[in-house]
C-alpha cells in the first residue's frame, strides 16, 4: 500500500492546478486490517474533491490507530498539521488533555446548530467518546462492539441446539464443557495488550459494571464486585472448568484457531466479521455477549478529530470535510463495505442497508446488539491504565495470581497513574 | 596510521614558517571545508538530537499540563522508580545473555564447518545467511504462525513426535526465550560471516606447527584458532551487543512487550513511555541512559579491538 499516498497527493497535486482559492488540507487515517479499506477511503476522498472546487483533500494512508497518532502528533509539531484525522475513539479524551486536538464547538455555533441537535442522529453508546468535558471533540465515524462467534458444527456434535447460543454465563460454561475435547478449546478470549482491555470492560459490563466513569478521566472501577467477578470468571474458565487456553493468545491467533476448528467459541469484534465470514470453512453463527447480571457491551472503533494550528480557511474546509464523511449516506455505504456499523441511526433506514441486512443476518445480530452497547472506557493515560488491568489479568490467565490480587493490584497500579490529574482536577480544592 | 600522519605533515610544517597568514588559515580551513557536507548532516541528525535529548531528559511536561519544567535529574529518579523500566533492563539482561554467546558460538561452529570452498558448502553457507536477509519485521510475522498456540508449525511438528507444544508467546516464563530463539536464528548466520572472514586470515604456518608439535583438533581450535580469532570476536561480540539494544522489532510485532511485561526491552519501554503514555521525559532520560552504554560499549571494545588487534599480528 506505499504508492497510496503518493496516489493521494498526485490526485491533490492534479486537481486543484485550476482552481483559485482552493483550500488544501491532509486526512490522515489508518486501517487497521485491510488493504482493501485503504483503496475505498482514497476512493471516497476523490469523490469528494470532484463533488465541490472548495476543499482539496489529500488522503494520506497512516498505518494503524497507534502509528497515526504518532504521525499526526509528529505533523502537527512540524507545523502542518492535518485538518481531520481518524482516531481511536477512545484516543480523543487524551488528545484533549494534551491539547492536541480542538474543540468543534465553535463550528457547530457558525452553523447555527447545537452539540444536541448534531449528536441526534448518533447512537447513544458513541457519544460519550465524542464529548470531553461537556465539549464536542470528535464525530463517531466507524463502530464495532464485541459478538460471540460460534461453531454450528461443533455445537451439532457436542449435542447442543446449534440455533440456541449461550445466552448467560451459566450456559456458556456448560456449553463450553460439551464442547471441550483433547484437541480442541470450548472457549477462548483475544488477550493480547488493547484486546484484553476490552474483553474485561465486555465482561464487567455483563456483569452489571461499568469499568470507568464516563464523565471524568481519573477514575477506573477495577477493585469491584462487578470486575473480580469478571476476572474469576477468566480464571475459572482456564483453571477449574478448563475450557479456556491457559496462557495468553492474541487477537490473531484466537481467530485462526477458530477458522481451524481448535476453539468452539469466542469473543471477538463485529469488525473481524467479513474476515470470519470468508475465511471459514464450516458453519459457524455470531450471538449477543453471554451476560451475568445484563446485555450489555462496550464500542470500539474510530471517531474523526481536528488538530491545532489550522488556520481558520483549513479549519472550515476539515469542518466541511468531516461533515460529508459523517453524512447518512457515506456513513451507510462505509459501513457495508467494511462490517463497521454505522454510528448513524439513519443509513439503516435507507433500502440499501435494509436490503443489505436481509443478506447478513450476522450483521443484524450486531444491530440488535447495538441498544445495550455503552461508551468504550477512555481516562487520563488510558494506554498505560488499560494496561494496569491486563498485566494483571495476563498473571491470572497464567496462573501467576488469583484474581481477588489481581484486581487489587491492577486498581492500585491504575490510581497511581491517574493521581496527577486527579490532583489537577477533582482534588484541587479552592 | 600515526606514522603516516607523520610524514604527511612534516612538509607541512615546514612550509608554514614561510607561507603567509592567508595561506595558512586557508590550509586550516579547507579540511573542514571538504569536511562540511558530512559534518553538517552529523550536526543535525546525530549530535543536536543527543543534545535535545539531554536538555529533554532534565525536563518534564505532566500529561495534562501545558508548561515543560526545569526537574533536575527528577526524571532519572522516577525511571528507576518504575518498576516496568527495572523489569525492562532485566528483560534486555536475559536476552543479552541468551542471545549473544549461543549465537556467537553458532556462529564459529558454522564457519568452521564450513570454511573451506566447496559447491556444497556454498550452497549450506547461502541457507544460513538466509535469516539475516530477511527484515526482522518479516521474520517476526513468520514467526508469528510457526509460535501459533495449537495450529502453529512448532506445535504441529511437536505434536506428531508426541509432544504437546507450549503457549510459545502467552507465557510470561516462555515468551522471552521465544524471542531469543529468533534472534539466535536471525543472527547466527549473520555473524558466520565474520568469522569466515577471519578464518581465511588465520596465518598457515602457526596451524601447521601446531599440527607437527602433535595437537590434536580440540587444542588446536582451544588454544591456536580461537585466541587467533579473538579480534573478530570482539568484533562481532561489539555487534551483537548494540543489536540486543537497538532491535526490538520482533518484540513489537509479536508480543508488544507482554505478557505482564515478560517481554519489554528497554527500547520498547521508551517507546511506550513516548509515545503512548505522553511522557517525553522519562523516555528521553531512558534514552540517554542507552545511548550512554552503548557508547561506553563502543570505546572500550574499541581499544581492546586495537589491542587484540596487536596480540595477534
Amino acid at each position: 500500500m506505499r504508492w497510496l499516498p503518493s496516489l493521494a497527493a498526485a490526485v491533490a497535486v492534479l486537481a486543484p492546478a485550476f482552481a483559485g482559492a482552493q483550500t488544501k488540507i491532509d486526512f490522515f487515517f489508518p486501517v487497521p486490517v485491510d488493504g482493501k479499506l485503504a483503496r475505498e477511503m482514497a476512493r471516497l476522498t476523490k469523490t469528494y474533491n470532484d463533488s465541490q472546487k472548495e476543499v482539496a483533500v489529500t488522503a494520506v494512508y497512516t498505518g494503524s490507530y497507534d502509528d497515526t497518532k504518532l504521525k499526526a502528533q509528529a505533523a502537527a509539531n512540524a507545523g502542518k498539521s492535518p485538518a481531520v484525522v481518524l482516531m481511536s475513539a477512545n484516543f480523543v479524551l487524551d488528545l484533549k488533555i494534551a491539547g492536541d486536538i480542538v474543540s468543534l464547538e465553535p463550528m457547530l455555533k457558525a452553523d447555527g446548530t447545537t452539540r444536541a441537535r448534531f449528536l441526534e442522529d448518533f447512537w447513544p453508546a458513541v457519544q460519550p467518546n465524542a464529548v470531553v468535558d461537556g465539549d464536542l471533540y470528535a464525530v463517531p465515524f466507524q463502530n464495532s462492539t464485541p459478538l460471540l462467534y460460534y461453531n454450528k458444527e461443533h455445537f451439532k456434535e457436542a449435542g447442543l441446539d446449534p440455533e440456541k447460543p449461550p445466552r448467560t454465563w451459566a450456559e456458556l460454561v456448560d456449553a463450553a464443557k460439551k464442547l471441550t475435547k483433547a484437541d480442541r478449546m470450548g472457549f477462548g478470549l483475544p488477550e493480547g495488550y488493547d484486546y484484553m482491555g476490552w474483553m474485561m470492560q465486555t465482561l464487567t459490563m455483563s456483569n452489571g459494571g461499568r469499568y470507568f466513569n464516563e464523565d471524568y478521566g481519573g477514575e477506573v472501577y477495577y477493585d469491584t464486585p462487578s470486575m473480580l467477578g469478571a476476572a474469576q470468571l477468566v480464571e475459572d474458565l482456564v483453571f477449574k472448568h478448563k475450557v479456556m487456553q491457559q496462557g495468553v493468545v492474541e487477537g490473531g491467533a484466537l481467530s485462526t484457531n477458530f477458522l481451524a476448528g481448535k476453539v468452539s467459541m469466542m469473543l471477538l469484534s463485529t469488525g473481524s466479521l467479513s474476515f470470519v465470514r470468508e475465511n471459514m470453512k464450516q458453519p459457524f453463527g455470531v450471538a449477543f455477549v453471554p451476560r451475568n447480571v445484563r446485555n450489555a457491551v462496550p464500542i470500539g472503533g474510530g471517531s474523526l478529530v481536528m488538530f491545532k494550528g489550522l488556520s481558520e480557511e483549513q479549519k472550515q474546509a476539515g469542518w466541511k470535510f468531516a461533515k460529508w464523511l459523517s453524512s447518512t449516506e457515506t456513513l451507510g455505504g462505509w459501513s457495508r463495505f467494511t462490517g463497521y456499523f454505522s454510528p448513524r441511526k439513519s443509513p439503516y433506514d435507507t433500502a440499501e442497508m435494509k436490503e443489505f441486512m436481509t443478506r447478513n443476518p450476522e450483521a443484524k445480530v450486531a444491530l440488535d446488539q447495538l441498544p445495550h452497547a455503552g461508551p468504550w472506557f477512555a481516562t487520563y493515560q488510558t494506554v498505560a491504565v488499560r494496561k494496569a488491568l491486563e498485566d494483571e489479568i495476563q498473571a491470572v490467565l497464567n496462573g501467576k495470581k488469583k484474581a481477588p490480587q489481581a484486581i487489587k493490584d491492577a486498581q492500585k497500579n491504575a490510581d497511581a497513574l491517574m493521581k496527577p490529574y486527579v490532583d489537577l482536577t477533582a482534588l484541587r480544592l479552592p | 596510521m600515526t606514522t603516516i600522519a607523520a610524514h604527511a605533515s612534516s612538509p607541512a610544517a615546514l612550509g608554514q614558517r614561510r607561507r603567509p597568514l592567508r595561506t595558512r588559515l586557508a590550509r586550516r580551513t579547507w579540511p573542514f571545508l571538504l569536511l562540511a557536507p558530512s559534518l553538517l548532516m552529523l550536526a543535525a541528525f546525530t549530535y543536536w538530537p543527543i543534545v535535545r535529548v539531554a536538555w529533554e531528559s532534565l525536563h518534564d511536561k505532566p500529561h495534562g499540563t501545558r508548561e515543560s519544567l526545569f526537574v533536575g535529574l527528577g526524571n532519572y529518579s522516577a525511571l528507576f522508580a518504575d518498576k516496568a523500566f527495572t523489569q525492562s533492563v532485566v528483560n534486555n539482561l536475559v536476552y543479552a545473555a541468551g542471545t549473544v554467546p549461543a549465537s556467537m558460538a553458532l556462529a564459529l561452529l558454522f564457519a568452521l564447518a564450513l570454511q573451506r570452498s566447496t559447491r556444497f558448502n556454498a550452497v549450506v553457507r547461502a541457507l544460513l545467511l538466509f535469516p539475516s536477509m530477511v527484515p526482522l519485521v518479516a521474520a517476526a510475522s513468520l514467526f508469528f504462525f510457526i509460535f501459533l498456540p495449537g495450529v502453529g508449525l512448532l506445535d504441529h511438528y511437536l505434536a506428531k513426535l508426541g509432544l504437546r507444544g507450549a503457549n510459545w508467546l502467552g507465557d510470561p516464563d516462555i515468551a522471552l526465550w521465544s524471542l531469543i530463539g529468533i534472534t539466535i536464528w536471525k543472527n547466527a548466520g549473520y555473524y558466520m560471516l565474520f568469522y569466515l572472514a577471519g578464518l581465511q586470515t588465520l596465518p598457515g604456518d602457526v596451524l601447521e606447527a601446531a599440527t607437527i608439535d602433535g595437537a590434536n583438533g580440540w587444542q588446536r581450535l582451544r588454544h591456536v584458532i580461537v585466541p587467533l580469532l579473538a579480534p573478530t570476536t570482539a568484533f562481532v561480540l561489539v555487534i551483537a551487543l548494540i543489536n540486543v539494544l537497538t532491535q526490538v522489532d520482533h518484540v513489537i510485532v509479536l508480543t508488544k512487550g507482554g505478557p505482564s511485561n515478560s517481554t519489554k526491552l528497554v527500547l520498547y519501554y521508551i517507546f511506550e513511555q513516548a509515545h503512548e503514555n505522553f511522557a517525553a521525559g522519562k523516555a528521553a532520560a531512558a534514552s540517554l541512559l542507552s545511548v550512554s552504554f552503548l557508547l561506553a560499549l563502543s570505546v572500550v571494545s574499541l581499544k581492546t579491538m586495537e589491542r587484540g588487534a596487536h596480540a595477534a599480528s
